[in-house]
């Protein structure tokens, strides 16, 4: 009984201590203040130095929190009992969300830092007006491949991926929209199309890549390519980005019949406690500055302007994640098919990985 | 020493290399400065320091550990009231409808009690945060404990609680004087074991976390999105530490009573 006794004092006093230490830690980052927001954001999204900086300029304490899908997060902020003030969530989950009634109008005039943005990110279908979203990072769909591991072969088109000598080599990612996509644009039809004449001509255009392809992965593509596992993957820029930043062998290519263009984008949840400070948070992180210090850590691209020629030129010339206006004029925004063609896509999808196999 | 011992140690020992293989790869790459798991450059303590730099990692790892052992300690006491409610239930019936219950609730799958825990507080109005995690991991721990001691209550003979009584010793006694060191071993073990369940749960915490609250493994899986990174390999290693220095308290605590009962801590 006595050996019970101190066991469960010592773990009290355990507890009491890192309880402390807590405590100070808590304190040492000034979060103790009465003034907080709390961001929820992907992980690994954004430079923790920039929360200090935010946090000494303005006073207002950040709770940062993180998470790692778009579904994920809209569950928690659905169901309630959190108090998230900014979130980032992708296009599509915007206008979920919208539909849902689970977001609060911005007020642009508390954003002055909004002009910063290219004209060419603002007013895209998901969100008409940037009623309820501010951008914070873009990119798109293209393919990463190790030209060390293909003789030097290069993709500029689609069709490129057809190519028999790639037998067994192909990873695609495993997205209805992204996989339908590319087969959709391989004919020079529209990603968003509803047209089930399209949509099945492309299914039977992606059945025949079936010999080519090895997996159809998650963001395990990264890890495989990383490690030279892979030759050649469907995958969004960003992945790109995260491959390239570790394995210089792996180059990137948006193909020349177009692409989907994607966005993660700032929006102020139904649950937010401190307006006054999203706003303030937003605009912020809208700051050229500061926008160029984040994408640098980042690695995504930023959608600001101004903040380009502040960053690394080398970075922002490149034409892999920084495409020029032309090159921007082939990329497609996705836009809300409704439920039942979501529906369609998903099912022929489903009949395009089954066939795989 | 004849062959089929000789044989078993071989065993054992391929056993125990398998398990504690990619814990010690993973440690050993804590200290790569390469920065990828595919190649050893040098020797550096830089992604440790990387952990300690980073106030937000330890204050998580923190909470990991504050939530560990408050959420053992309370199902321990818990599951052991429990346990012994159970044993001394006179109605066969009720006795094992109890322990069905209490079965069905070891084997059901965490995302479901996650997912129900979710709903539960949000539609009672417990925000999301410490208090959801404590009281979520308290009520996944109880039904692991129970079990952990049930076996030695039962193997107690109920003569020796007979003849406590008969020599005098009140109800109260025999809890303390009788029971409670009898089942010692069985309450140990069932508090490391909760110990390990609440340290790497992932499927309900995932639910019940918010608010700035977060644990290890919720951090570490949205940190995985954008590649392992070997801050995740420092991390893991302080972690592996930790609760080694746990099972050592724990062995330092059973070895100072005179009766050495031992019970393997398994995960």
């Amino acid at each position: 009984m006595k050996d019970i006794i101190r066991a469960v004092i010592a773990i009290l006093i355990i507890c009491t201590v890192l309880f402390y230490v807590n405590n100070q830690l808590n304190k040492s980052t000034g979060r103790a203040g009465s003034d907080t927001i709390s961001v929820y954001n992907w992980g690994e999204y954004i430079d923790p130095e920039l929360i200090k900086r935010f946090e000494k300029e303005t006073g207002i304490t950040v709770v940062y929190e993180t998470f790692e899908s778009n579904e994920a997060m809209m569950t928690k902020i659905e169901q309630g009992g959190t108090s998230y003030d900014v979130a980032m969530p992708s296009e599509y989950t915007i206008e979920k969300m919208k539909e849902n009634d689970l977001l609060i109008p911005i007020d642009h005039s508390k954003i002055p830092n909004l002009s910063n943005i290219d004209p060419y990110f603002l007013d895209l279908p998901f969100d008409p007006g940037n009623e309820y979203s501010i951008p914070y990072f873009w990119g798109t769909v293209g393919i990463a491949f190790n030209p060390k591991l293909l003789d030097g072969q290069t993709f500029e088109s689609w069709e490129d991926l057809w190519d028999p000598s790639l037998k067994q080599e192909v990873i695609l990612v495993d997205g209805a929209r992204e996989v339908m996509g590319m087969g959709l644009n391989t004919l020079g039809y529209s990603l968003n199309t509803k047209d089930e004449h399209q949509l099945q001509e492309a299914t039977d255009k992606l059945k025949t890549l079936s010999p080519n392809i090895k997996a159809i992965l998650g963001d395990e593509i990264v890890e495989t390519m990383r490690r030279s596992e892979a030759a050649v993957a469907l995958v969004w820029s960003g992945q790109a980005a995260d491959i390239m930043y570790v394995n210089e062998d792996i180059d990137y290519a948006v193909p020349k019949e177009g692409s989907n263009l994607w966005f993660d984008n700032m929006v102020i949840p139904k649950t937010a406690a401190n307006v006054e400070g999203a706003h303030k948070f937003i605009n912020f992180m809208l700051d050229p500055e500061v926008a160029a210090q984040n994408a640098d850590y980042v690695g995504y691209s930023t959608p600001n302007e101004n903040a380009i020629p502040l960053m690394d030129p080398e970075v922002t010339a490149d034409e892999r994640f920084y495409p020029t206006k032309e090159m921007r004029e082939r990329l497609e925004v996705y836009k809300n098919l409704g439920l039942e063609t979501l529906g369609r896509y998903n099912e022929l999808f489903l009949e395009f990985k089954m066939d795989a196999q | 020493m004849d062959r089929s011992s000789k044989l078993s140690k071989v065993y054992l020992a391929l056993v125990f290399v398998i398990l504690y293989t990619p814990i010690f790869y993973l440690i050993f790459y804590s200290f790569n400065s390469g920065g990828t798991m595919s190649s050893f450059k040098s020797f550096t303590f830089e992604h440790y320091k990387a952990v300690f730099a980073d106030t937000r990692l330890i204050m998580i790892l923190i909470n990991t550990v504050i939530v560990a052992l408050l959420s053992a300690l309370l199902s321990t006491a818990i599951g052991v009231i429990g346990a012994i409610g159970i044993i001394f239930l006179k109605n066969r019936k009720s006795r094992n409808a109890l322990l069905s219950l209490n079965n069905v609730l070891v084997v059901s799958p965490d995302v479901i009690i996650g997912a129900s825990f979710l709903i539960l507080f949000t539609m009672v109005g417990v925000k999301l945060g410490f208090a959801s995690v404590l009281i979520s991991h308290i009520a996944f721990s109880v039904p692991i404990v129970v079990i952990m001691v049930l076996p030695k209550l039962q193997e107690m003979s109920s003569t020796l609680i007979d003849a406590a009584l008969d020599l005098g010793a009140s109800k109260r006694d025999v809890l303390s004087r009788v029971i409670i060191p009898y089942i010692k071993p069985g309450i140990f073990a069932g508090f490391f074991l909760a110990l390990t369940y609440s340290l790497d749960d992932f499927a309900v915490t995932f639910f019940v976390t918010g608010n700035g609250f977060s644990t290890l493994s919720v951090e570490i899986y949205s940190m995985a999105r954008a590649g392992i990174t070997l801050t995740i390999n420092a991390l893991s290693g302080l972690l592996f530490i930790v609760t080694l220095l746990l099972v050592l308290g724990y062995y330092f605590v059973t070895n100072r009573t005179k009766n050495p009962l031992r019970t393997g801590v398994s995960k």
